[in-house]
């Protein structure tokens, strides 16, 4: 009796949702050299429903997406956000 | 009454002030809008543009030339023709054309309307130190216009800031305009940039103050 209800607790655990935490993901850019022109990556980026914010690093050239959690950016949208802000991908990473 | 109206403008743009033929960005990211006041010793310039794509924009231009006494609305057109995205540069080439009205009633042109076009060319390379562009254009408006123009300039950032920093450029425009009484204008300029404002002060040589208030949306 004690397996069994050892056994039922352990499956109502593994089906309660899981709230993943919110990560991160950081994207190589080339061509990001001026501030004034980089606020267009915030512009592009805080239009999505995932983003909660974004960071730009004008040394490493590294701007850093905040996701909310829980959601997904894929790389296909992350590519066609830098070429809309009017940059260049080197390399997407993710957290 | 046009000429008051001319006037009031003219009043209007120079205590705004601004300077330079159009060294604001062309085209901005996709759906952002952009706002450029400019002014001179030559002329004033009012211009809005929309960038459905990150290549192309597409705006209004109102520019009063005060020595010539001439007036142009245009519908104006900017391509990003290429850009060069480097780890530690940027470089562009862009083709700028409007269509438009022309307007004047100096001397014995009498309130004449005329249509107007114009088209040119606009280059730049930048890293974080160092600015250098160049862009000529050739007006065409019946009897009321017809010139061509170019300028180039160099820049310098005394100090690199990070994201979000007060940017400072130390800047040097060189204007040629050949059927102008003074071809040749040199203006030493200071750019500053914050967030999503520039704005832009000089001096020429030929006393002219320049200030240019850019703002990207």
């Amino acid at each position: 009796m004690k397996h069994f209800t050892l056994s039922i607790v352990f499956l109502m655990l593994l089906s309660m949702p899981v709230h993943a935490a919110a990560n991160k993901v950081y994207v190589d850019i080339n061509g990001l050299v001026c501030d004034f022109c980089a606020r267009a990556l915030e512009k592009v980026f805080s239009r999505q429903a995932a983003v909660s914010g974004i960071g730009v690093d004008l040394d490493t050239k590294v701007i850093t997406i905040g996701l909310k959690a829980g959601m997904t950016l894929e790389n296909s949208i992350i590519s066609e956000l830098v070429n809309d802000a009017g940059y260049s991908i080197v390399n997407i990473r993710h957290e | 009454m046009k000429q008051q109206t001319l006037f009031a403008f003219s009043i209007l743009f120079g205590v705004l002030v601004a300077a330079d033929p159009g060294w604001g960005r062309p085209v901005s990211y996709t759906g952002g809008w952009t706002s450029m006041l400019r002014n001179n010793g030559d002329r004033n310039f009012f211009h809005v543009h929309y960038s459905p794509t990150a290549r192309y924009s597409l705006g209004y231009k109102f520019e009063y030339w005060r020595q010539r006494e001439y007036a142009i609305n245009a519908l104006q057109m900017n391509n990003l023709l290429r850009r060069w995205n480097a780890p530690d540069s940027q470089a562009n080439l862009y083709l700028k054309s409007g269509i438009g009205s022309a307007y004047s009633n100096r001397g014995h042109f009498n309130d004449k309307f005329a249509p107007a076009i114009f088209t040119g060319l606009s280059a730049d390379w930048e890293d974080r130190r160092f600015f250098f562009s160049y862009k000529n254009r050739y007006t065409e408006a019946g009897a009321v216009a017809d010139f061509y123009a170019q300028s180039v300039r160099a820049g310098l950032a005394p100090y690199i800031g990070g994201y979000g920093d007060l940017h400072t450029w130390v800047m040097l425009e060189l204007d040629h305009e050949p059927e102008s009484e003074e071809q040749i204008s040199v203006t030493p300029l200071l750019r500053f940039f914050k967030g999503i404002n520039m704005a832009e002060i000089g001096f020429s040589n030929h006393g002219d103050v320049l200030f240019n208030w850019i703002t990207v949306y």
